[in-house]
């Protein structure tokens, strides 16, 4: 909410400077938001009265004038001009020489001297609101009202030595949306004296009165309203109204609006006045009904449903109640008889419809919020007053009509409690004052105050909003910051178990960058990269590259490779440890789940490019599923196994299941070089994802003896078919012998001369020991034996010779 | 061995001779200290000791003619001959460790390599730096016995909005512009994409609230993960994280709230040298409410508030839907935004830096 500080101090007025003020306001839970001059620095200024205006002898769209400036000069000024709006008779403002103009974009204010202009002198200069820096507008001169005072400074009758205030208002601070109700609580936070609301006098002269039913009780609460005939709706808007309505952010259009306008700004009250004349019969307010539409002001025509307040007549819906009025029934310059509403509606009844049909109104913002039902008829007798005095016309009574308003039981606030929450031991004469102060009618007894919540206030329901209104209003800034008070109790992390931040150290620590990626991907990604054809959509994207959830985090590393390579990186290895979702109507509501949707944490990562960066100590190559395979050996629970099996994502030759006890717990391969395209990738990265809840456990070491007696080690080729898979042909070999077996590892693996086609050899070192004693020879050589009748029998395997 | 070398051994070989039974056996052992001396490796100096201690050297030559003497004479003189044998042994054994020495330190010279060369393999990589925070935000606050839970990110309305005392329709929905995903939950209302960590509370709150063994424990945990809302530019993101905290036990005041969150401050940043202050205002789920600002007194951005996080007392219906009596336990809440702080940490003036994947910006944060 913007307005001027003047207003703000014309009701309540603390010798505080603007800063102050502003800080003040903050404190207590108004955020100052902006303060800003009402106009830039300028001096030498005066309201000037063209006396006389000759054409310009050397130029046609010059002028010359005699301008009247009081007591600043003896006689009037000549001023060339070049406004085609400098006409005798008007006031104008005029910069004296010597006077300093507003600053330019070089910080520099423009000093006006004595000049001649096509050789006829000019002492001074008339000006328009854009040289004064108060509009954007540039339509010649500012014309200023007839009765400016000639010769006073223009600040001075511009009141432009003020500030506009911008307040961010909290949705429970309904009552501070009119410059009244912040004078009403600035009154609050510094004691300085509350001016009383205006009140309008008005002489009722008629007897008209529009008739209404109110049908809905549940919508609105109270609703009065009043007939004025004969107004003149052409009457301008006084200045004061206007440059107060400016200075709040809105712009004049006509003095029905604009007093609408300025009482809704001044005391928070929204009103809606109607062309009387266009409407037909009586009013009856009721919820909506289906298939009946609006046109609205703004011109927007909307579909009216029982769930919308309405304001219809004999023939039609005439406003959207508590939001907006309809442009059949809107005041225009001919109109010429009014009737003006004011009325209650309950926020429930007004909270949501505004931004279901995409807009927001000034009104629709205070009804959701709560606007006060007692003072409708003193609010209404001040827009009336108004209406009067500015556009003329004859009043009728006050149609008044209360229905159903919100009672406001008292809420009861235990001292103790309240020194409890805040931590304070606040003295309960502190707080009966602070409650006097906010104008909070209590009783007292020496344990508590109950407290009649004034009809403003929307936000008094409970002790703990009475709490806080001691608190706020106590002073946050003289609330102790007390150092916590806790049993001290030792806590350990589970050695057990893996954090995520372990997790990521270690993937980190084998040159892997974490990113964070958009958890809403493009539709494309998960339809043909992750082959999900039925993604969580987003209702609302901001992007159609934002559309749908993601279940797999790899598009999103791999268009990190796209904006890296992009960049020159010959070298990308990133991974990232977030949520994927996945519809699932196996997941049930529970402690940690919503039914309906997985949501599993994964881990996931790639390399791509050089396996090392480029160096002069080894040779480069690229990176492959190998380097990869052993990045993430360190993170895999003891036993996992990878198996060859196929993945949307991955090279079908070149892909492999990860799992452990038979458990599927993830997958790493090589990128299917049919998606290299869509990243604008010439070679196919790594990638990996796997599930991070079998990665946090970490049993505790199992220790056993280190035996003494001596390892043996026999080396031994095997020739076998190319089909053969390591992983079977050691298992084969380490069963064969258990009792004696330590190690077994493949050192090499051959193909080529002197083999077959469809042949590889595997050489393999055998580590032996028994605990207990030595091995003999001949014990090793029939374990030998064994091992290799067994890789014959299970992969026809021979012994390379 | 060259030529000259060569002549200047026999030289010395020849002088000793010359010298023996005249001029004492000092000048032996001195010609021998120099003749070993020019010695330049391990032949010459084989050919020098031959000199002396060969079967035709200058001391076997000596102890021949000690036959020819008395008894009396061959024990003197047989000592000294001693003497001086042993020095001349002695005398070439430091020459030929010294040799040995200098062929050691010629073939490790030759063996020297340029340290400055980098080294071998790969490098390291790092944590992103919002997560960095994270951890250093978990630390901080395990350190005063905080826990650490989290929970689904589509959450379920009542979870995100309602059991937080923000019904719908209610105006303060606006303050958070949320992402509805294209299925319902359980009570009919559309999921959504939780629009802050403190549907956290209420799941954690419930699962402690409902484990016997918690009974009298009070709640102090902490709730960091990814949130969503409806924003896009400079200073905001669709996707952000926050770090919810929440206090709940029987005395747990709003100057306890300040008091905590005013030292993790101080301990996040590593300096005393700032100031918190703590402003009135409104969400749902706590009353009092406070904005918390936070001013550097040094640094490049000293002397400007800026808001760091959302907190307040929490608010008894909350607490009711936490499981809770709030008429027994009280407490407090608070959310941060882990990129803010991340940013004000590192001086990072774009949020966008954080979500772009780009290795030239992640590499300064490990």
């Amino acid at each position: 909410m913007k307005f001027p500080e003047s207003w703000l101090r014309s009701f309540c007025n603390p010798s505080m400077t603007t800063d102050e003020l502003a800080h003040a306001l903050t404190m207590a839970g108004l955020e100052v938001e902006d303060v800003a001059p009402a106009a830039p620095p300028f001096t030498g200024i005066v309201v000037g009265e063209i006396m006389t205006r000759e054409k310009h002898p050397n130029a046609d769209r010059l002028s010359v004038c005699t301008v009247n400036v009081g007591s600043h000069a003896a006689a009037p000024l000549q001023i060339v001009c070049g406004a085609p709006n400098a006409r005798v008779g008007i006031k104008i403002p005029c910069a004296l020489v010597g006077a300093a103009l507003p600053p330019g974009a070089d910080g520099k204010p423009f000093m006006i001297k004595r000049a001649k202009m096509r050789d006829v002198e000019s002492n001074g200069m008339l000006c328009s609101a854009r040289e004064l820096g108060i509009s954007d507008a540039a339509d010649g001169l500012l014309e200023l009202a007839a009765d400016a005072p000639v010769g006073e400074d223009i600040r001075e009758f511009l009141k432009l030595n003020d500030s506009k205030f911008e307040i961010k208002l909290t949705p429970n601070k309904a009552d501070c949306l009119s410059v009244y109700g912040v004078a009403r609580e600035l009154h609050a936070i510094t004691g300085a004296p509350l001016v009383p609301e205006a009140k309008g006098a008005v002489s009722v002269t008629l007897n008209d009165v529009l008739p209404v039913k109110v049908l809905a009780s549940d919508l609105c609460g109270r609703f009065a309203g009043r007939v004025i005939r004969g107004v003149n709706a052409k009457a301008p808007t006084p200045a004061w109204m206007r440059e107060r309505l400016e200075k709040s952010g809105q712009r004049s259009i006509t003095a029905l609006v604009d007093i609408s306008n300025y009482v809704m700004l001044e005391v928070g009250r929204p009103t809606h006045v109607f062309d009387l004349d266009k409407v037909h019969g009586a009013l009856e307010v009721r919820w909506g009904r289906a298939g009946e539409t609006l046109k609205l002001l703004n011109g927007n025509t909307v579909q009216l449903d029982d769930k919308v307040g309405v304001i219809a007549d004999e023939r039609a819906v005439e406003s959207l109640a508590g939001i907006m009025g309809g442009d059949s029934t809107s005041v225009s310059d001919d109109t010429q008889n009014v009737y003006v509403e004011a009325a209650f509606w309950h926020p429930l009844a007004i909270q949501g419809r505004s931004r279901r049909f995409n807009f927001s109104t000034d009104a629709g913002h205070r009804f959701e919020r709560g606007v006060d039902w007692e003072t409708i008829p003193a609010h209404l007798d001040r827009i009336s007053a108004l209406i009067l005095e500015i556009c003329g016309g004859q009043a009728g009574p006050i149609d008044d009509q209360i229905v159903n308003v919100p009672a406001r039981p008292p809420v009861t606030m235990r001292i103790a409690r309240a020194q409890k929450v805040i931590g304070v031991n606040i003295a309960a004469d502190e707080m009966a004052a602070i409650f006097t102060r906010l104008g909070l009618l209590h009783t007292r007894t020496p344990q508590t105050f109950t407290v009649t919540p004034p009809s403003y206030r929307f936000d008094i329901e409970i002790e703990e909003d009475l709490i806080e209104e001691i608190a706020r209003i106590y002073g946050f800034d003289n609330i102790p910051a007390l150092p916590p008070m806790a049993r001290a109790a030792m806590r350990s992390k589970p050695e057990a178990t893996n954090s995520l931040h372990d997790l990521r150290a270690r993937i980190a620590a084998a040159d892997y960058y974490e990113v964070i990626n958009y958890s809403f991907v493009d539709e494309s990604w998960e339809r043909d990269i992750v082959g999900n054809g039925n993604p969580i959509k987003l209702l609302n994207p901001i992007a159609s590259q934002m559309a749908v959830m993601r279940s797999s985090l790899v598009p999103g590393l791999l268009a990190n490779v796209r904006h890296n390579a992009s960049h020159k990186a010959d070298e990308v290895r990133v991974f990232e440890l977030g949520k994927v979702f996945v519809r699932d109507a196996g997941v049930a509501d529970g402690a940690l789940s919503v039914e309906g949707v997985a949501q599993p944490l994964k881990l996931a990562g790639l390399a791509w490019g050089s396996a090392l960066p480029e160096q002069w100590g080894a040779t480069k190559r690229a990176v492959d599923f190998f380097d990869v395979k052993s990045d993430i050996a360190a993170l895999l629970p003891h036993g996992a196994r990878f198996d060859s099996a196929a993945h949307p994502l991955l090279h079908p030759g070149r892909g492999a299941r990860i799992s452990v006890n038979g458990a599927p717990i993830g997958w790493l391969g090589e990128l299917h070089p049919k998606h290299l395209a869509a990243f604008e990738l010439t070679h196919a990265p790594i990638v990996f994802e796997l599930d991070v809840s079998p990665l946090l456990a970490r049993p505790l070491p199992d220790f056993k003896l280190v035996a003494k007696t001596p390892m043996v080690r026999r080396d031994f080729a095997l020739v076998v078919e190319n089909s053969v898979n390591s992983d079977a042909l050691l298992s084969t070999l380490r069963s064969a012998v258990p009792a004696h077996t330590r190690e077994i590892v493949i050192f090499d693996v051959y193909r080529g001369a002197g083999l077959a086609d469809g042949q590889k050899s595997v050489a393999i070192r055998v580590l032996m020991q028994d605990t207990e004693r030595t091995l003999t020879e001949t014990e090793i050589e029939q374990a030998c034996q064994t091992m290799l009748a067994a890789a014959k029998a299970a992969h026809g395997a021979a012994l390379r010779v | 061995m060259n030529d000259q070398m060569k002549k200047q051994t026999t030289d010395a070989a020849f002088s000793v001779n010359a010298y023996v039974g005249e001029s004492g056996f000092a000048d032996i052992v001195t010609s021998a200290i120099e003749a070993f001396a020019v010695c330049a490796d391990a032949p010459s100096l084989e050919n020098a000791k031959a000199k002396y201690l060969g079967k035709t050297g200058a001391i076997t030559e000596l102890l021949k003619g000690m036959a020819a003497l008395s008894p009396d004479e061959k024990k003197t003189r047989g000592a000294e001959i001693n003497r001086v044998k042993s020095s001349v042994e002695g005398a070439l054994n430091a020459r030929r460790d010294a040799l040995a020495n200098d062929a050691l330190n010629a073939k490790l010279a030759s063996e020297a390599i340029d340290v400055t060369l980098p080294g071998r393999g790969r490098g390291t990589g790092g944590i992103h730096p919002v997560i960095k925070t994270w951890q250093r935000v978990e630390e901080i606050f395990a350190s005063i016995g905080f826990d650490v839970a989290d929970g689904p990110e589509i959450e379920a309305d009542w979870y995100n909005f309602t059991a937080l005392n923000n019904p719908p329709n209610h105006p303060a929905r606006s303050m958070q512009d949320t992402f509805y995903v294209d299925m319902n939950g359980t009570d009919g209302l559309p999921l959504l994409l939780r629009t802050h960590t403190s549907p956290m509370q209420v799941r954690y709150a419930r699962m402690h609230a409902a484990d016997a063994t918690n009974s009298g424990k009070p709640i102090k945990v902490i709730a960091p993960g990814r949130t969503y809302r409806v924003d896009s530019d400079a200073t905001h993101s669709p996707m952000f994280h926050q770090v919810e905290g929440l206090w709940i036990d029987e005395n747990i005041s709003f100057a306890d709230l300040k008091g905590v969150y005013t030292d993790f401050l101080r301990r996040f940043f590593e300096t005393d040298a700032l100031q918190v202050r703590f402003r009135p205002s409104y969400f749902p789920f706590t009353e009092p409410s406070a904005e918390i600002d936070m001013k550097f007194e040094s640094g490049p951005l000293k002397g400007k508030w800026l808001e760091i996080s959302g907190s307040g007392q929490v608010h008894p219906s909350v607490v009711k839907n936490f499981g809770f009596d709030p008429e027994k336990y009280i407490g407090f809440a608070f959310g941060s935004g882990l990129e803010r702080l991340t940013m004000l940490r590192y001086g990072i003036g774009d949020l966008r830096l954080f979500f772009e994947g780009d290795l030239r910006f992640l590499k300064q944060f490990s």
